[in-house]
């Protein structure tokens, strides 16, 4: 029984980061209504930012992160005001969106293997990395940034929401658009600043992860699952469904592979995914 | 002929029988599904399991893996039938997802991430086809038999059905069709085309491993289809030309090493965007996304 | 005879009440109108029917046999077909391929080695002639006029060949001369013995095609009886002028 405190603490760490990726990811879909696959793409360049520019450039770490995270989340605004301003004019399904993300995250993934090889890569420890210790549960200093983060930044987006006038047109920009546009709300604006703010929570995950175990080109896609199944499971759209779909996740997969080998761990986040589609697809909390 | 071109158009055979089976699902029926990599790998796997540590023959190698295939088939297009538009896609990712991490896991089975090396030419009306060329044939009259069979269900009643289902499929209900059964059908059918190339890739590479089968590749296979043309057999064949081809030829362009590596990567998914943009048609655009 | 009739019919969605313990008959051979204002549960009716939606309470009633739900692809044996108030076609198939899918084979291996393609090219053919398509079957159906896709979809009503046939607003958008086509084509049809269901709006078309007419508001009967003392009756015309 030892063990329990230990899968606690593994449960909330790997649901603090599924919360970030599925926050971000949700609220990006709450103002474009359609699965966009470069999300993970953020999560590499954050990543990779980070990477190139303490280890490689030397750079002291904290304006490195700061960096880096506004880099990832500057190539979200800059995508979708590329690509994704012109499929809406165009009024592409969102099977084409679909599609053009998925193209643009393989383009990105490309990118990196060709700037950095394939390789995965480890950031030397030049932060300290503390040890801590709760009873019989052990980890480190940047776990405990990761759960840090994820509540810091629910509190941040659910704030910013409900009290700021750009989080009120975010809210009316998602439950309708065209409405949102007739009242005035500069709906393409509003849509380019919600794609920085995710990429750049997404970049923070990337950071995250390089500190956490390493990098490497392909480190997008397992994240951005991960978050897309916590978001389906809390309810698309809604961000507290984000949060706690996040870790009721992370407890299933970690709690799940107690008894089993650790390497279906994967496999159990989708069979929670297609339990939850087939028997409760509009989530926890209904949007 | 020589031998890099042979290569390449055994590679392309492969790619045209893939290409050809995930149109009938994708641009026919609709079914926009990830997994087709998958019942590519399923076939791969069987067959190189089976003729490296059961010596079983090519053939009943390569029906033991359509079988496989579609079997599987009929349990994720089962489950994926509850799921509607962007779900299903999503819902088939997340089964090749599983069948990449089963390749990757199950290592008494697989070898895991060692991969199956060994795996032996076969031999086939008295012709070697460890001579590249002999394989050629082979995969060429593969090519021509999955072309025929996907030609003949496209233009019967069936197929007929199967665009309808993409188009309205509550409306085509309305005029008597029970159209869960169609969809099944046919999803089973691809996946055992699927496993076809399958088998050929493991028999030519003689060496497979998981990574081969990743949703990169089911992303891949999208944009052979939808360069070629949705719906459109020809277009199934030229997409899977072009995309075999180009990144090939820009590897010659002088490239240096790492760029040419990601090449395939940079073209596809550059296409991807690119046509979603501009042409989503494609190049023999019979149905536009 | 009444061929088709619902006995306390209930639908709601979220707590509102479309169709409210409704119940309604249908006289075979007979024209039957359904009006009412907007949201009053016309189209939620046919839904019900057509198998569209499932029903909260109550049966329907087709030919004597009781049905507590109906499954869509059931509804060609029941003899039912409709048509649709935004008109559902085939968007990107031909014309021709529109008309065909409704006369091939629906089983999943006599469709795939379909032994009456002549046959049924020929009464596609008979169809589309019937509607002057017929020069236009290798179109696109999304490429047509909103007309001729009104047209076309009147095209697949003929070539099912239904014994009770459910038309959504099948006049709305039309011109005077495209109106004539159609009334002429359900004036044959119920000539060859044909029961029809008419959603309109149009009142004049009310009063010249229909037998009988029934009038809905809020998911239940407001006033039912022959078209001229229906359509002069009091809180009928309230109901459409309050609204």
């Amino acid at each position: 029984m030892t063990i329990v405190p230990q899968l606690i603490v593994n449960s909330l760490f790997a649901g603090s980061v599924y919360a970030l990726m599925a926050m971000s990811f949700t609220l990006i879909f709450g103002a474009t209504k359609f699965f966009n696959f470069v999300h993970g793409s953020f999560t590499v360049i954050g990543g990779y930012a980070v990477f190139y520019l303490v280890e490689r450039l030397a750079w002291p770490i904290y304006i490195a992160i700061i960096l880096s995270i506004i880099v990832a989340g500057g190539v979200g605004f800059i995508l979708d005001k590329t690509v994704n301003l012109p499929l809406r004019k165009k009024k592409s399904t969102n099977t084409v969106k679909l599609v053009a993300s998925l193209g643009l995250f393989i383009v990105i993934q490309a990118f990196v293997a060709i700037l950095f090889t394939s390789q995965f890569q480890t950031l030397s420890n030049t932060i300290e990395q503390k040890i801590y210790q709760i009873g019989s549960a052990v980890f480190t200093q940047t776990q405990a940034v990761m759960f840090v983060s994820a509540i810091v930044v629910f509190f941040g987006i659910m704030l910013l929401l409900k009290f700021t006038l750009f989080g009120k047109a975010v809210n009316a920009l998602s439950d309708d658009e065209e409405v949102a546009k007739i009242v005035g709300i500069n709906t393409d604006k509003i849509i380019s600043y919600v794609f920085f703010i995710g990429a750049a929570i997404s970049g923070w995950v990337g950071i995250l992860v390089a500190y956490d175990t390493g990098i490497e080109p392909t480190m997008g896609l397992g994240a951005l699952l991960k978050g897309i199944i916590a978001a389906v499971v809390g309810g698309m759209g809604s961000v507290p469904g984000a949060f706690l779909g996040a870790f009721l996740l992370g407890f299933a997969e970690n709690f799940g592979i107690w008894k089993i080998n650790g390497e279906w761990k994967d496999a159990i986040a989708f069979g929670l995914l297609i339990i939850f589609l087939l028997f409760r697809p509009q989530g926890i909390i209904k949007k | 002929m020589p031998a890099y071109l042979i290569h390449l158009a055994i590679l392309f055979s492969i790619y045209a029988i893939l290409a050809l089976s995930l149109n009938l699902i994708f641009g026919y029926t609709g079914l926009m599904s990830l997994a087709h990599a998958a019942f590519f790998g399923i076939g791969a796997y069987t067959v190189a399991i089976l003729t490296t540590r059961y010596n079983f023959n090519f053939l009943s190698a390569t029906l033991a893996g359509i079988i496989a295939a579609i079997i599987l088939a009929a349990l994720i297009g089962f489950v994926l039938s509850k799921f509607k538009g962007d779900y299903y896609t999503l819902g088939s990712l997340g089964f090749n997802f599983i069948i990449f991490a089963t390749m990757l896991n199950l290592q008494n089975l697989t070898n895991g991430p060692l991969g199956i090396p060994g795996i032996p030419r076969p031999n086939f009306f008295g012709l070697d086809s460890s001579i590249d060329f002999n394989f050629l044939l082979l995969s060429t009259c593969c090519l021509l038999l999955v072309y025929l069979i996907c030609r003949f269900i496209v233009n019967s009643s069936f197929g007929r059905a199967l665009k309808a289902i993409r188009e309205d499929e509550q409306a085509l209900e309305i005029f008597g069709y029970n159209v869960r059964n169609f969809k099944f059908l046919v999803f089973v059918i691809s996946a055992g085309l699927a496993a076809i190339a399958g088998s050929l890739f493991a028999c030519f590479i003689t060496y497979i491993d998981p990574t081969t089968f990743g949703s990169n590749e089911s992303v891949f296979l999208w944009s052979i289809i939808i360069l070629g043309g949705l719906a459109n057999l020809r277009g199934s064949l030229l997409g899977a030309l072009f995309l075999i081809l180009l990144p090939e030829a820009l590897r010659f362009v002088g490239f240096p090493e790492n760029v040419a590596a990601q090449m395939r990567q940079l073209v596809y998914g550059l296409l991807l965007v690119i046509l979603m943009m501009y042409r989503p048609q494609g190049l023999m655009g019979e149905y536009k996304l | 005879m009444k061929i088709l009739e619902t006995h306390n019919l209930t639908k709601h969605f979220d707590g509102v009440y479309a169709v409210n313990g409704l119940d309604i008959a249908f006289e075979q051979g007979a024209i039957t109108g359904i009006i009412g204002p907007n949201g009053s549960g016309k189209s939620t009716l046919t839904n019900l029917l057509t198998g569209i939606f499932g029903f909260n309470h109550g049966t329907v009633m087709v030919e004597g046999v009781t049905l507590k739900k109906i499954s869509a692809y059931k509804l060609p044996a029941f003899g039912i077909t409709r048509t649709f108030q935004e008109v559902r076609l085939f968007e990107q198939m031909t014309i021709l391929d529109n008309i065909l899918v409704t006369l091939t084979s629906r089983h999943v291996f006599s469709s795939l080695f379909e032994t009456h393609s002549k046959l049924h090219l020929k009464q596609a053919q008979e169809i589309l002639e019937k509607i002057g398509l017929w020069e236009k079957k290798n179109q696109l159906a999304h490429n047509l006029s909103y007309g001729q896709r009104k047209l076309l979809e009147i095209g697949r009503v003929l070539a099912m060949d239904a014994k009770i046939i459910l038309l959504d607003e099948p006049f709305a958008g039309l011109f005077a001369e495209m109106i004539k086509v159609i009334v002429k084509i359900i004036e044959e049809l119920k000539q060859q013995g044909k029961t029809l269901v008419l959603i309109e709006h149009n009142m004049e078309l009310i009063r010249e095609l229909c037998d009988y007419l029934y009038v809905m508001d809020e998911g239940k009967l407001l006033a039912e009886g022959k078209p001229a003392g229906v359509l002069s009756e009091k809180k009928v015309v309230e109901a459409y002028l309050g609204e």
